[in-house]
């Protein structure tokens, strides 16, 4: 009998009755990744040999379309095992590809996948990228060990990146997150993870497939429904991050309207979880870390901080009506402010952000709007980062993004303060505010 | 002699009498309609905005987006009055139109009947521009974000043209639902809108032409001359 809850194509359902259950899926998201992609299925073929050969093992990729030979791929590639030392060949590797539904999105890739693993019944799940050429055979050890052996729920990402990569990350998505659920996640948004089966199928059952978690948004939506669901999370450092550059058509303005669109709209949805939290905790962290050499990354800081003041001339109505007075009086005395002294601080860009996500909670501006009136703000404070960086190292500039952070947490009554609540939700929020407090040493 | 001046000078006025005294009743159901349609649209009026509050009519419109959209249109009154308003002065257009009739002469009729048939197109006519409005103004709102995020500076006129043409639409529109100047509204709409298309082309094409090549290499090759030299990585 057919239970699915999304379709599948045919064929995937004939694979699927052939299959019939798994311990452990790595999902492969793929569209036009044919460069990359053979290199992902042998490091993950490799890895699930050597770590887990007594396993039985399904790779999935879940292809959006693409016009290069991606499916084709990763349906054919061969694993040599012998250079590795790997003896085991009584694992067989099953191979699923099949093109996803939905609106066209790393979301709606990972759903099919979230579908497949439930249909399974699979123990393990993880997700990588398709076009991560710094993948190693250790990334599954890494990502599935403290699933199957450890009890941890969610296993996100730890890498070492350039400190320029990852600005979103480094500038929102990771010090928001932090402040909100107490949780010191750093590569929220990192796309590589590993969850349980259990978690597969609560993700699956949400409605939230035609937001923009079915595509930027589904990085920092499964961490944060992890998170707020009491999974138990850990990270596992996984080395260095060298992908592919983005499809060039997403643009900043997309990438930085899904990302933080799913996490305002996170933010309504888990109030009651997040007001009461009031610190940060560490996440424990797996695997051995060492220092790696990263690719250098060009920034142009005049281009950024030009479209900073554009914004500040020709936005700045729009401004007005989604953050306070105080935060926008302190942008506009950055008005035609020489390069070299161009600064946005941490207490003011933490502002922005609260500023923002308040305004979104109220719905003074269409949703659309008030994100994308975010990218000149972001860019600037992406400028002053990278002003404030220069000649200092990756673990140097590590520690600007602690202080950031250290801001956003002591902010956050700010945001609390001002949040509209409910009279029910007040009354579930204010005892558990109180008793964290009295928790605190 | 007498009754010969008695006959002309008093028949005018006898008649005028009686012509006015089989008026009076008219004009005084006239005034009597006017008045209590008055009343009528200054109770009902009332009575709706005090309904609608009551049943929470303003707390939905906030809560499924009308009330902010109404604010984003440049219109700060609550949606409640805006319906008491409404019904206010349909009442007196019902109510003058009534009372006209009411004189039961000729010509008063004919306007009458007129108004009344005017009234469904005075009412397209004002949706159409409500709605273009408010259109404009999103729109408009929309391209100046896209147009400050691709660095374009002239970001900021081109928002204002959005506007400017999608309420020269409206207006066009509108009068053509009026049946005013049909012709002169739709052939003066075609050759404003020509023109501007023609214009924007000219100034692309001979004062833009690096912007529009700019344009052409970020689309068609995924960069462009000013981000040529970044590569870093948001997400």
């Amino acid at each position: 009998m057919n239970n699915s809850l999304i379709p599948l194509t045919a064929e995937t359902e004939d694979l699927l009755e052939a299959v019939r259950s798994a311990d452990i899926l790595v999902g492969i998201p793929s569209f036009n990744n044919a460069r990359t992609v053979g290199h992902v299925v042998r490091a993950v073929g490799a890895g699930l040999a050597k770590y887990f050969h007594g396993h039985r093992a399904v790779l999935v990729n879940s292809d959006g379309g693409s016009t290069d030979d991606t499916p084709a791929i990763v349906a054919n590639t061969m694993v040599d095992l012998d250079p590795l030392f790997i003896s085991d060949r009584q694992s067989t590797l099953h191979r699923i590809v099949t093109p996803y539904h939905g609106i066209p999105g790393k979301g709606s890739a990972f759903r099919t996948i979230f579908e497949i693993a439930r249909r399974l019944k699979v123990k393990a799940c993880a997700v990588v990228d398709s076009d991560v050429r710094s993948i190693t055979p250790e990334w599954m050890e890494l990502l599935l060990h403290p699933i199957l052996k450890e009890g941890y729920d969610y296993v996100a990402p730890y890498y070492r990146r350039h400190k320029y990569d990852g600005t979103i990350t480094n500038s929102i998505a990771y010090p928001l997150t932090r402040a909100l659920y107490g949780q010191e996640v750093r590569q929220p948004i990192g796309g590589d993870f590993g969850f349980t089966g259990e978690l597969a199928q609560h993700y699956l059952e949400k409605h939230v497939w035609e937001s923009d978690v079915a595509r930027f948004g589904i990085d920092i939506w499964m961490t944060t429904e992890a998170i707020t669901s009491g999974a138990k999370v850990c990270q596992s450092f996984l080395g260095a991050k060298i992908h592919d550059p983005k499809d060039p058509a997403a643009d900043l303005s997309s990438m930085l309207r899904q990302v933080v669109g799913a996490l305002f709209a996170l933010m309504e949805a888990h109030a009651p979880t997040w007001i009461p939290v009031t610190d940060s905790r560490k996440v424990p962290l797996f695997g051995f870390q060492y220092e790696v050499g990263v690719e250098p990354v060009n920034v142009n800081v005049e281009r950024m901080v030009e479209l900073f003041q554009l914004g500040l001339t020709d936005l700045h109505d729009i401004w007005a009506r989604m953050l306070s007075k105080d935060a926008l009086d302190q942008l506009s005395s950055l008005r035609n402010v020489p390069l070299r002294d161009f600064r946005i601080p941490d207490s003011l860009w933490a502002q922005i952000i609260y500023d923002a996500a308040l305004a979104h909670h109220r719905n003074v501006l269409p949703q659309e709007h008030l994100l994308k009136a975010l990218t000149p703000l972001y860019l600037g404070k992406t400028a002053s980062f990278v002003l404030d960086s220069q000649g200092l190292t990756t673990a140097e500039a590590e520690q600007l993004i602690e202080t950031l952070c250290r801001t956003f947490e002591k902010q956050k009554e700010y945001l609390v303060a001002r949040w509209p609540q409910s009279h029910d939700s007040r009354e579930v929020i204010e005892p558990a505010r109180a008793k964290s407090e009295r928790s605190e040493p | 002699m007498t009754s010969s001046w008695e006959h002309t000078l008093l028949g005018p006025v006898t008649a005028l009498g009686e012509r006015v005294f089989a008026i009076l009743p008219n004009v005084l159901a006239m005034l009597i309609l006017l008045l209590v349609g008055l009343g009528a649209a200054w109770g009902m009026g009332h009575l709706m905005e005090r309904l609608l509050r009551v049943i929470g009519l303003d707390r939905l419109c906030d809560r499924i987006g009308i009330a902010a959209a109404l604010l984003r249109g440049g219109i700060k009154a609550d949606p409640s009055y805006i319906i008491g308003r409404i019904t206010y002065w349909l009442i007196v257009i019902f109510a003058t139109t009534a009372s006209l009739g009411a004189l039961d002469v000729a010509p008063i009729n004919e306007a009458a009947h007129s108004l009344l048939s005017y009234i469904p197109h005075l009412v397209t006519a004002a949706v159409i521009g409500i709605i273009g409005y408010l259109v404009s103004n999103f729109v408009s709102q929309a391209v100046l974000i896209a147009a400050v995020n691709a660095g374009l500076p002239p970001a900021r006129w081109i928002a204002a043209g959005t506007r400017w043409g999608i309420q020269l639409l409206t207006v066009a529109m509108a009068f053509e639902q009026l049946g005013i100047a049909q012709h002169i509204v739709v052939v003066g709409f075609g050759i404003t809108w020509g023109g501007l298309v023609l214009a924007a082309a000219l100034a692309l094409g001979l004062g833009g032409k690096d912007l529009a090549k700019d344009f052409l290499e970020r689309r068609l090759a995924g960069h462009s001359r000013s981000q040529i030299n970044e590569d870093l990585r948001h997400l």
